[in-house]
């Protein structure tokens, strides 16, 4: 259900979260079976999502868990170090 | 859906400070859901304060026949697309609710029985509503639904001669999903089984009055 809208909310997230330096290599995204949602239909989702700036292709890591729980758990940086 | 329940959660706190019970009354497109409102709103309008938001993707046309059983506005929400209700919605439907004056908000969802599941409103709970004319697995096929409701309606219980539904497979089916379910059979043809939930119903309004309202922290 809605895998796009929750994909765009995620990268929302993302976007106000990221550090003003570095570059965006992975979200990581927790997802429960109960969640309401289709894990790979989300993934596929955020992943065409990712690659438009200012994101520039970072790849999406779900971990899929029990429960209704959906959230983003953290971003991976690359620093340039 | 931080972003939902957060404003489901300020809707939330403005209804326990009015003292105000929020029913979110959910089923598949037809199982009755404004049809047990109209009975609801004729048989409780003299006892209780009632308002009343209805969610479609289009027309009012839900709204209108309520609007027929009472005197208070109802809110309509056309969607335009969406499936479902959401907090934001219900946040701006309020906002020409009189809140101090209602004892019971009834949330008319959109009739769909996967996205509302997903969307908190801020309500006391779910009424999910399913008919005779529909399969008795309907609580397999939809168990996010049935596990978040707290109560479900059986309606149409006046074609149970007409339908190989079997009521008893029915509630087995729901309770495997869900063993907290609280049942109503009705017909809001015939009335069967209507006193069961007005008198429900006048039960939490009273609950709640009786209860002082809490403070904001």
């Amino acid at each position: 259900m809605h895998e796009m809208s929750v994909a765009m909310e995620i990268c929302r997230i993302v976007e106000n979260k990221m550090p003003a330096e570095g570059t965006l290599v992975s979200v990581g995204v927790e997802i429960g079976d109960t969640a309401g949602l289709e894990p790979d239909n989300l993934e596929f989702c955020l992943e065409t999502l990712l690659t438009q700036p200012p994101f520039a292709g970072a790849k999406p890591v779900f971990d899929r868990v029990t429960g209704d729980v959906l959230r983003v758990t953290y971003l991976e940086m690359d620093d340039g170090n | 859906m931080e972003r939902n329940d957060g404003i489901a959660r300020d809707v939330r706190q403005r209804l326990d400070e009015a003292g105000v019970v929020a029913l979110n009354l959910v089923s598949s497109p037809g199982s009755g859901k404004t049809l047990l409102l109209e009975r609801t709103l004729d048989a409780l309008g003299d006892d209780l304060n009632m308002a009343v938001i209805t969610g479609d993707v289009q027309t009012q046309n839900d709204a209108e026949r309520l609007a027929r059983h009472t005197n208070r506005l109802v809110q309509a929400v056309v969607t335009g697309g969406a499936c479902h209700l959401d907090a934001r919605q219900i946040d701006r439907g309020l906002e020409a609710v009189d809140l101090d004056d209602t004892d019971v908000l009834f949330i008319e969802n959109v009739g769909n029985l996967v996205c509302p599941a997903s969307w908190y409103l801020g309500e006391d709970a779910k009424v999910v509503l399913f008919s005779v004319t529909e399969g008795e697995d309907k609580p397999l096929k939809y168990p996010k639904m049935f596990r978040e409701a707290r109560y479900a309606v059986l309606t149409k219980m006046d074609l149970l001669p007409y339908v190989p539904f079997d009521i008893d497979r029915a509630v087995s089916f729901a309770r495997e999903v869900n063993p907290d379910l609280q049942f109503f059979f009705t017909s809001s043809t015939t009335g069967s089984g209507l006193d069961e939930w007005f008198d429900f119903i006048r039960d939490l309004a009273g609950r709640r009055a009786e209860r002082p309202a809490r403070s904001a922290p």
